[in-house]
């Protein structure tokens, strides 16, 4: 292979590494949130991924309300809208399910409600699944924009070498690293940042407190689902998609939270943003079908060296 | 009176041989002949197992509609349907329950994914179920097992048979055998059988280069690497064995994102995947035109009448690779009952070796002909070759079922230009057709379109 060739190689596979880093680490914020604060493990997170890949295929496709906005804008419009729209649908989860089995009324048990949590998620995540089958059936879908087929092609100064920059991707990327800072902002300057961060750290302190530790443990519990609809939203515009794909994510997510370190909501984003990087990158060296083992490998490296994750100073406070 | 003494013992042995003579009759003759599917209608390859689901409930309500298994004295067929699911676990454990739960089936058919076919006729065998399949691995046919039966030439076969198509193409068109090849495909058993002929058969017998060769899990979750380095090997044609519609669409997306479109570059996908209609609704018929592709079976001239009916029936834009199968399973077995006289599933699994037609359902194979050999393999099966165009899959090889001559890429047949006025890696198939903008980075260039190859067809003959 010549140097040429190999330049453009790295660069590409760089490249697409950090776009999709990017928007799988929004994607693990989600689970992080919910993590973090609630210390509840949602085995359903995929599903609502895939929620949110519905949600914005209905809004922007056919009939929907942004249909209007064309397939350039639409896309990443209806990405944006099916976070509030799962945060509902998480909201209400919550109410009737997840708060059976966590917050303040598992405080104290000999599990703390992790086994009712284990079980209730994966329910969930079954009948989602299941549910979506029923209702949207199982013809493959997708959000289609000419961008998820454009590039941007940029020279790198070394002969005819250059990188070409998928634009659905790279306008994803931005939109998922806008909402992570957005919700950095939230949870570092806001009263309801404070609020959620109390209700993580001591939930029994922050009701003294006169914090409504249910109310903020639904709405991290919304907010951990809508972000990860939003990044659902973002990855539809690219791939193709049906009921069960959360299936495929789930576990990318929780290498990504582990990866980050458990309880840090930031470092949610940079391990799902190294996850990403690495499936990406790993294909340069190893065959592609080793892509998710290489992720392991370096996930199992990182808990050997570092077994708090990559940020775990940060799972002191959520 | 009581009942003993009005009964004798004599009498009632009668009644009881009388009785165990009609149940006799009733299990030569039952009201119905249960046929089972075992296909995935969940997960990444549900869309191919409800379009073969599609083609076998018309052939079990045609069958049925015409009076029934006339040998049965008109039984009727029952389709019973399973989820293969997502999973070669998932697969099998349907397979268990299927037989589990239904004894007296007399057949079945799946799991269009070969992975999911190894793992579950490991259970239809034990149960002595014989079993169609459309799946392409010649591992399932290589078990020795008896009951299994294979419609499509197998995986190899098809590499053996497809590269040759290929090559006698790209000459008979630029004049230039194509000297360098890549794979990009997945893991599963079919694709893997695949791979394997190419690189020990094909490649040194065709005198190829592989040039790259990428093996992924599907499903893909991003093509670019993949993608760039088939690109940094300049092959002149590209065998695409991915499985299912979304890795074929991300596929084809990230080569035309790359300027490489099957206009450029010839593109041979495999598997009736590649001919589903969700592709155009994947992506545009634009990323899609000229791509060729190898698959065990199309609809041809004798299947006029059921195409047209199917698309009346189901609304489907066309009768493809996947629907036809499922027509054709069931019809292989009403052929099959009928030879056996029984539905007995040992008596059918033997009707199915010694049966040898070239009527009836063997029209809806090219080859036009239904013998399994001592493997369960059908002996001439032939591959077909169809392309996209306009987007739509037309049928150009073979005679049997082509409406259309097979058009190649003018850019991957012709000789190579000499290298660009402004450097870079001139020669290959990425200069042939040079953008203005970029010298290695062509576009699809308005009024290419390729040149066209007769092949197969004596000359004036109708395309």
């Amino acid at each position: 292979m010549d140097i040429e060739s190999l330049i453009e190689n790295v660069l590409n596979a760089l490249t697409a590494g950090v776009t999709i880093g990017c928007i799988y680490g929004l994607m693990c914020i989600g689970l992080g949130l919910i993590f973090g604060i609630m210390k509840v493990v949602n085995f359903a997170q995929g599903e609502l991924l895939m929620l949110g890949m519905f949600a914005s295929l209905y809004l922007v496709t056919g009939g929907g309300i942004l249909a209007f906005l064309g397939p350039y804008i639409g896309p990443f419009v209806g990405a944006l809208l099916a976070g509030p729209i799962v945060f509902v649908v998480g909201a209400l989860i919550h109410k009737f399910l997840i708060s059976r089995v966590s917050g303040l009324k598992t405080a104290g048990t000999i599990d703390d409600g992790h086994f009712g949590q284990l079980i209730v998620t994966l329910g969930i995540s079954l009948i989602l699944q299941n549910g979506g089958m029923i209702v949207f059936g199982s013809t493959p879908f997708t959000v289609q924009t000419p961008l998820s087929s454009s590039a941007i092609e940029v020279a790198v100064g070394y002969g005819d070498a250059s990188v070409f920059l998928n634009k659905a991707k790279l306008i994803a990327c931005a939109v998922a690293i806008a909402v992570a800072i957005a919700l950095y902002m939230v949870m570092e300057f806001t009263r309801i940042g404070k609020a959620l961060r109390a209700a993580a750290d001591n939930p029994t302190a922050a009701t003294y407190m006169g914090i409504n530790v249910d109310k903020y443990y639904r709405m991290a519990f919304g907010m951990g689902c809508g972000i990860t609809a939003i990044a659902g939203g973002l990855m539809a515009t690219y791939l193709s998609f049906g009921p069960f794909v959360g299936f495929d994510y789930v576990i990318i997510m929780y290498s990504g939270v582990v990866l980050g370190g458990i309880g840090s909501i930031m470092g949610a984003f940079w391990g799902g943003l190294t996850v990403g990087f690495v499936q990406q990158v790993s294909a340069l060296i190893l065959p592609p079908q080793l892509q998710n083992a290489a992720i392991f490998i370096v996930f199992l490296l990182i808990v050997l060296l570092r077994p708090q994750g990559l940020f775990g100073r940060s799972a002191e406070r959520a | 009176m009581s009942l003993n003494t009005t009964i004798g013992r004599r009498t009632a042995l009668a009644g009881a041989a009388a009785l165990a003579g009609t149940r006799i009759a009733r299990a030569q003759t039952p009201a119905e002949v249960k046929l089972a599917m075992l296909v995935p209608l969940s997960g990444p390859w549900a869309r191919s197992g409800l379009l073969e689901q599609m083609g076998a409930r018309m052939a079990v309500d045609d069958i049925n509609n015409a009076g029934g298994i006339k040998a049965l004295g008109g039984a009727k067929v029952k389709l019973l349907e399973f989820d293969a699911g997502e999973s070669a676990e998932k697969a099998k454990d349907a397979a268990q329950r299927m037989v589990a739960q239904e004894p007296d089936l007399s057949g079945g058919f799946g799991c269009w994914l070969s992975t999911f076919t190894l793992a579950a006729t490991e259970v239809t065998e034990r149960a002595e179920l014989p079993w169609l399949t459309l799946s392409y691995s010649d591992l399932i046919t290589n078990r020795g097992y008896k009951y299994v039966f294979q419609c499509s030439p197998t995986a190899d076969a098809q590499a053996k048979e497809l590269v040759p198509i290929i090559m006698d193409l790209a000459q008979s068109t630029g004049g230039k055998r194509p000297t360098k090849v890549a794979i990009v495909g997945d893991n599963s058993a079919s694709s893997v059988s695949f791979y394997k002929a190419i690189h020990e058969i094909v490649v040194p017998e065709q005198k190829l280069t592989l040039v790259t060769d990428e093996v992924f899990t599907p499903p893909l979750s991003d093509a670019t690497t993949i993608v760039q380095k088939l690109r940094s090997g300049k092959p002149d044609f590209v065998l695409m064995q991915s499985t299912n519609a979304g890795d074929d669409r991300m596929l084809v997306d990230k080569f035309y994102e790359f300027g490489l479109t099957a206009q450029k570059m010839a593109m041979i996908g495999g598997g009736g995947h590649w001919c589903q209609p969700e592709l155009t609704k994947l992506t545009t018929k634009e990323h899609l035109e000229g791509v060729i592709v190898g698959l065990a079976n199309w609809p041809g001239k004798a299947m006029q009448d059921v195409n047209k009916r199917f698309i009346e029936r189901t609304k489907e834009p066309w009768f493809g690779h996947d629907s036809l199968f499922g027509y054709t399973h069931v019809m292989t077995y009403v052929a099959a009952i009928e030879h056996a006289k029984s539905a007995d599933r040992r008596k059918v699994m033997e009707s199915l070796h010694t049966m040898d037609i070239t009527d009836g359902p063997a029209r809806f194979f090219p080859d036009g002909r239904i013998k399994f050999d001592e493997k369960g393999r059908r002996v001439g099966a032939k591959l077909c070759v169809v392309q996209w165009r306009d987007g739509v899959p037309v049928p150009v090889f073979p005679d049997a079922v082509a409406t259309h001559n097979a058009v190649w890429p003018k850019a991957s047949a012709a000789p190579s230009p000499p290298p660009l006025a402004g450097g870079g890696r001139g020669g290959g198939v990425f200069n042939a057709c040079p953008s203005p903008l970029s010298p290695r980075h062509p576009r699809a260039c308005p009024g290419d379109q390729g040149f066209r190859l007769c092949r197969d067809r004596s000359p004036g003959q109708a395309p």
